[in-house]
């Protein structure tokens, strides 16, 4: 028998309490309370679920992170150490395939972690405006292919 | 085994340094509000990442190293959506007449 979500859900949020606090039974009520807090606040964000993740997409993503995650500190380091500042900023406009919405949301978030770029939300809410330190490079095509692999890890829907 | 360990930490933790100076002196470099949070946040994360890896040889239990791992992941969740409310809000302050 499947547990219901909310049991799921807060038996993870507890899982992270005793990873970052520990067990100790002078805490138990604050754990209890950020345990249902967290809870509401992830039903108030994200009312569904349904195992929409994909794990082998869920994985390649954080397997990926690290690596991307490098190549962005080093470009942004490589920038700041070289003397005539090499910047070529300018902001590209993209159109992305998620509607908006938590998951385009999140792709946002993890987007604003790659290498050079930082998407920003257009005024009229249906396009995005990546503002990127190196405009030479194919802003684009890497937002739509990192698109790609995003939506792949949310289980493939909005394909 | 030890000294490898330790050997491992003083690189890793020591390039991690690197990186928040690199965040930091962007901070002071970059020229507006858009490209510093490009310098923040991409070389604080891996600066970050780079600690937390060469820490990971000195902890005694798995307990101490997971704690570490989600310290890590918490902060890039948390550094990441701040970007975008900064951006987000720097994007607006612009455009405004």
């Amino acid at each position: 028998m499947a547990l219901p979500p909310a049991i799921l859900r807060a038996s993870a949020f507890l899982a992270l309490w005793v990873v970052l606090a520990g067990v100790h039974a002078a805490d138990l009520p604050a754990a209890v309370a950020a345990v249902v807090a967290a809870t509401w606040v992830s039903f108030r964000l994200s009312p569904s679920t349904g195992g929409l993740l994909s794990l082998p997409g869920l994985i390649a993503l954080m397997v990926r992170y690290p690596w991307q995650s490098l190549l962005a500190g080093i470009d942004v380091a490589r920038l700041v150490f070289a003397p005539g500042l090499p910047l070529r900023v300018d902001t590209v406009v993209y159109t992305p395939r998620l509607p908006p919405g938590a998951a385009r949301d999140a792709f946002l978030v993890y987007a604003s972690t790659l290498p050079g770029t930082v998407p920003v939300v257009a005024a009229d809410g249906s396009r995005i405006v990546i503002h990127c330190l190196d405009a030479a490079q194919p802003v684009a095509e890497q937002m739509a292919a990192e698109e790609a692999r995003f939506i792949r890890a949310l289980g493939g829907a909005y394909g | 085994m030890t000294m490898i360990a330790d050997l491992a930490t003083v690189i890793l933790v020591s390039a991690g340094v690197v990186f928040f100076i690199a965040g930091t002196l962007g901070l002071l470099r970059f020229p507006d509000s858009m490209t510093r949070l490009h310098a923040l946040t991409k070389a604080d994360n891996l600066g970050l990442g780079l600690i937390v890896l060469g820490l990971l040889p000195q902890v005694t239990s798995l307990a101490a190293a997971l704690k570490l791992a989600t310290v890590w992941l918490l902060t890039q969740f948390a550094g990441a959506t701040v970007t975008q409310l900064v951006a987000r809000a720097i994007w607006r302050a612009e455009r405004r007449p």
